[in-house]
């Protein structure tokens, strides 16, 4: 047994030399053959032949070079591998495979072309979470964030954090924070709101970013007393400034205040997401207290690894407050990759996301059926070239040299597809405006969707494995057969290749995946339109509503006493009182709704719990608002069971709340919600883990764009000054397009010193979730293409096949006067079969996802409904499927005796 | 000189290991090597020779390596290996017993028959 080891291990290291070092063996024995022949020819001259004679002999002795050669490699079991070495005359055969089958080609691309992106985008986008930031191509600089592993979410550090890591932390070289805000710039005499940050001094030494101009900002800006400084973006400094070069040295006001500029970053650089404006971390900038959440961020010490750090703030843990909260006190402090500072991923990534896998293994299933639907295609292409193919095995081309021939082809078909798949999805996230489909907000600088390096070559890896499951498993299939008895049939006609169960198991399945994802589109469609009818959107006539932001800049610069968030409260307080009054002055206007979001715009998701209710301890996630008092008498929405806030609500701590009547029905049945007492679970909100009392019970209002009359509401009364952003929804008279610029105009004549949003009319409120919706809806559209494309290929394919197998029998039996319809149905039987099956099999499917999802349907959708829609479906794929016989049925029609038997004889 | 012979189907593999046992010595020595010994009874056909030996270090029971002939050539040279070793010492033994049977066998008269 050692022996017979030892002779494997011998054989499989010689053969491993031989793979790698092929050259170097085939150079070697060259030169160990020439050699022989002239130690022969020196041999013989030395016995008195003449030195050409000898030469002569001495390559006649040695016989057939080449022969020998063959049979050396053989020895030293490579002559498999040569088999399997891809030539060019492979890829070449492969090419022009793509240009004679222009319809497969195009098919079978456009299956892999979506798939290969599809089956690639899982990893792809866990990678772009977990890229280093531009600046940092060496990976050192990361984010310090908390996970709560209760919640399975993740919170930000405080200001205290800060300064305890900065203190206790060993295995950093520096420790740097940020908080983002919204300012007021005023240049050139036009003020606009830029996103900005105020920065630690360390920040920027940990970016090591160089300013383009001037310089960054240092620990002397970050005294108390120090002059007010401000560096600049580039795209700010072009856009506002002209790109002016003397730039530095100047005075801007930033959120009224005058700043001294001491530098342009370069382009490109927008910490932490998409800031263009850095201001130096003081109390007297942006107030705050120990409490204040902060992002924080490091750079990594020589030497000191990721998980060494991770362990050492593990082992530091959290800042000691003084009363800390249950929530604090749970959450574990975690060093992750900069993308993921804010992203509630767990620290190991994507991947580390339950269900992530299964979303992966979804994608590389899907890229298995485009591969499998392809290999019946190629099963098809190569069935008709069965005869090639026995020739070639006559020829003496072994079984392993057809089927990676075949699999070279398929190839080629394959990587083609991949690169446009690959590239196309990459221009079109190119061309894409992420920042304006996320609803007006730009994306962080960091993230690249981009094409990698990596990507591209995984999409290869992908490329080559749809190859293999697309072109080897027929190849096999075929090869597999008794091609030499072929061979001999082949003159009588036929080739006695048939479609197999898998191949028709294909065709129903992808008929039953057209009608599901067929029907599921149009109810998604039909839901789609329906919610563009405003009344239907939301409880109130959204087409009459002008919707409108107000943000308040920070103000509280340098001096002004009392600056902390309390001076803030009061100033926007008394903005939202001014400018409500202001507005319902206005001819025209009827009411102004106060809200953080109004009605059909996405209401914040967050746990809720019932009193008493044990088994939902951790909470509902409900939609929720904050709300002004008045909220509900402005959109004239009647309250159907209690009362609507007043002003008793706001006074001291807020305990009462409104529901809607979803969540009354979902948390109390029949019995009455009035007086009932629920929460939204702790999660450092303002309302925090206080009961709140259910004083009333309102109808759907809308709590976001998909689902606008589905989900559970819960309305928490906000005093002034409390909410902001601020959204008003303005009740006009007319038209609210024509009040849009001058209702605005009055807004930022009445709060000079906020930021003003622009105006949309209510109807046409798009937020994350439409274009979530949108995306979905576009996906299944391309899925259906494909699905459809596939299947009706498939079905073309087989009958075209079918019909070249029996061209001489269906001219016989034609001749013999059997009806033409009795032929076309005996091709065709097998295909309508299977089509048939698939639209039975896809119906109750659909049926049952329709009404599952309950899309488009609305809440309470008739069954009938539902069926109408896939009826609709299963009788459009129907036709796309019967459609695809119809060419190949009107070559039946057309075949003469004749003709039939002179072609097949 | 005695009349030459072909050598028998499979044992060609046992004469190149026996050639190479004797010292190291490359292909064209090997052909020499049996020659000699078999005083040109056992013909060869020299490129015939190479596949053997390939197989033979695949197998693990020779090794090579690069040197200089007597006549100053560069040539490669061969060594059994202890696996080698091995195997001739089983090799022998068997074709000792093959040998044994095929001359009783051969010599075996009608009465014994």
């Amino acid at each position: 047994m050692s022996s017979w080891i030892a002779r494997m291990l011998a054989r499989l290291r010689s053969l491993g030399r031989g793979v790698t070092r092929r050259t170097e063996f085939e150079r070697e024995m060259r030169e160990e053959f020439r050699a022989h022949i002239d130690m022969r020819t020196d041999h013989l001259v030395r016995q008195g032949v003449p030195r050409p004679e000898a030469r002569r002999r001495a390559h006649l002795e040695f016989g057939h070079e080449e022969a020998h050669r063959e049979s050396a490699r053989r020895a030293r079991g490579l002559a498999w591998l040569d088999h399997l070495r891809f030539s060019w005359i492979d890829v070449r055969l492969g090419l022009r495979m793509l240009v004679k089958h222009p319809g497969l080609t195009l098919v079978a691309a456009f299956a892999l072309a979506v798939g290969i992106p599809v089956g690639l985008a899982p990893t792809h986008l866990a990678d772009a979470i977990e890229r280093p930031l531009p600046e940092d191509p060496a990976n050192r600089v990361r984010a310090v964030r908390f996970w709560d592993p209760v919640m399975a979410h993740t919170a930000l550090p405080t200001t205290a954090d800060l300064e305890f890591w900065s203190a206790e932390l060993s295995g950093v070289s520096a420790v740097g924070g940020f908080r983002t805000l919204s300012v007021q710039i005023d240049a050139e005499g036009q003020a606009a709101a830029v996103p900005a940050a105020v920065v630690t001094a360390s920040a920027f030494e940990i970016l090591r970013r160089p300013a383009l101009l001037g310089r960054t900002l240092g620990a002397a800006d970050e005294a108390a007393g120090a002059p007010a400084v401000a560096v600049l973006g580039y795209d700010l400094w072009s856009a506002r400034f002209g790109a002016d070069p003397g730039i530095v040295g100047r005075t801007v006001r930033v959120a009224g205040e005058p700043h001294t500029v001491v530098g342009v970053m370069p382009d490109g650089f927008r910490f932490p997401m998409a800031q263009q404006l850095w201001l130096p971390h003081r109390d007297d900038v942006l107030p705050g207290t120990a409490e204040s959440p902060m992002g924080v961020f490091v750079r990594l010490a020589d030497g000191v690894g990721p998980d060494a750090a991770q362990s050492e703030i593990t082992r530091v843990g959290r800042a000691p407050l003084p009363d800390p909260s249950e929530v604090r006190n749970r959450l574990q402090p975690e060093i992750v990759p900069f993308g993921m500072f804010t992203i509630g991923v767990p620290r190991g990534g994507l991947e580390a996301v339950e269900g992530f896998a299964f979303f992966r293994i979804l994608a590389l299933v899907l890229l298995m059926v485009a591969a499998g639907n392809v290999a019946m295609l190629i099963f098809a292409r190569t069935a008709v070239r069965f005869r090639e193919l026995a020739v070639r095995t006559a020829l003496g081309a072994g079984r392993i040299r057809i089927v990676s021939q075949i699999f070279v082809e398929t190839l080629v078909l394959a990587v083609l597809a991949a690169g446009l798949g690959v590239v196309a999805v990459d221009r079109i996230l190119g061309a894409l405006d992420f920042g304006l489909l996320a609803g007006g907000a730009d994306l962080p600088y960091w993230l690249d969707l981009g094409l990698t390096p990596r990507s591209a070559m995984r999409a290869l890896g992908l490329a080559i494995v749809a190859a293999t499951v697309a072109g080897v498993i027929p190849a096999l299939r075929l090869t597999g057969r008794d091609i030499q008895g072929t061979l001999k049939q082949a003159g009588g006609g036929g080739s006695n290749v048939r479609f197999g169960r898998v191949t028709a198991g294909l065709i129903v399945a992808d008929v039953a995946l057209s009608v599901t994802v067929v029907s599921i589109a149009f109810a998604l469609a039909r839901g789609m339109n329906d919610r563009l009818v405003a009344r239907d959107l939301a409880g109130i006539p959204a087409e009459e509503y002008l919707a409108l932001e107000l943000r308040m800049p920070v103000t509280g610069m340098a001096g002004e006493e009392g600056s902390d968030r309390a001076l803030f409260a009061q100033r926007l307080a008394t903005t939202q009182r001014t400018v409500v009054d202001r507005l319902l002055d206005e001819p025209g206007v009827r009411s102004v709704a106060v809200a953080d979001a109004l009605p059909r715009m996405e209401h914040t998701a967050r746990p809720v719990q019932v009193e008493g209710d044990e088994s939902r301890r951790d909470g509902v996630w409900v939609r929720t608002a904050r709300v002004d008092v008045d909220f509900f008498r402005a959109l004239d929405a009647p309250v159907l069971q209690g009362r609507g806030f007043d002003a008793a609500d706001v006074e001291g701590v807020v305990s009462s709340a409104v529901v809607n009547t979803v969540l009354a029905q979902r948390f109390f049945g029949e019995s009455d919600p009035l007086g009932r007492r629920i929460r939204v679970v702790d999660r450092g909100g303002s309302t925090g883990s206080q009961w709140l009392e259910v004083v009333g019970v309102v109808g759907h209002l809308g709590t976001n764009m998909v689902s606008p009359n589905g989900g559970p509401a819960l309305y928490l009364p906000a005093a002034p000054g409390t909410i902001h952003p601020l959204q008003l929804g303005i009740h006009v008279a007319g038209p609210p397009s024509e009040a849009a610029s001058r209702l605005r105009a009055l807004v930022a004549e009445t709060a000079p010193d906020a930021v003003i949003g622009a105006p949309v009319e209510l109807v046409r409120v798009r937020q994350g979730d439409w274009y979530l919706a949108m995306g979905v809806a576009g996906g299944m559209a391309l899925l259906v293409l494909v699905l459809v494309t596939l299947a009706s290929s498939g079905i073309h394919a087989i009958v075209s096949f079918a019909i070249s197998e029996r061209t001489r029998e269906i001219g016989i039996r034609g001749a013999l006067g059997a009806p033409r319809a009795d032929l076309v149905l005996s091709i065709l039987r097998r295909s309508l079969i299977q089509i048939g099956l698939g639209a039975l099999l896809g119906a109750p499917l659909a049926t049952y996802i329709t009404l599952q999802l309950g899309v488009g349907t609305g809440a309470g959708a008739a069954l009938g409904t539902v069926l109408a829609t896939i009826g609709l479906a299963v009788a459009v794929v129907s036709a796309v499927g019967v459609g695809s016989c119809l060419v190949p049925t009107r070559r039946i029609l057309k075949i003469q005796a004749s003709q039939a038997l002179r072609a097949e004889g | 000189m005695p009349e030459s012979a072909d050598i028998l189907p499979g044992t060609l593999d046992l004469l190149v290991l026996k050639a190479v046992s004797l010292g190291d010595v490359h292909g064209y020595g090997v052909l020499l090597r049996i020659q000699e010994i078999s005083e040109g009874a056992l013909q060869i056909q020299q490129g015939a020779l190479y596949p053997a030996l390939y197989r033979l270090q695949h197998d693990g029971l020779i090794e090579s390596e690069w040197g200089r002939s007597d006549n100053n050539r560069r040539a490669k040279f061969y060594r059994l290996t202890r696996a080698g070793a091995r195997r001739l010492g089983v090799e022998r033994e068997k074709w000792e017993r093959l040998s044994v049977a095929m001359s009783t066998v051969l010599a075996a008269t009608p009465q014994e028959a």
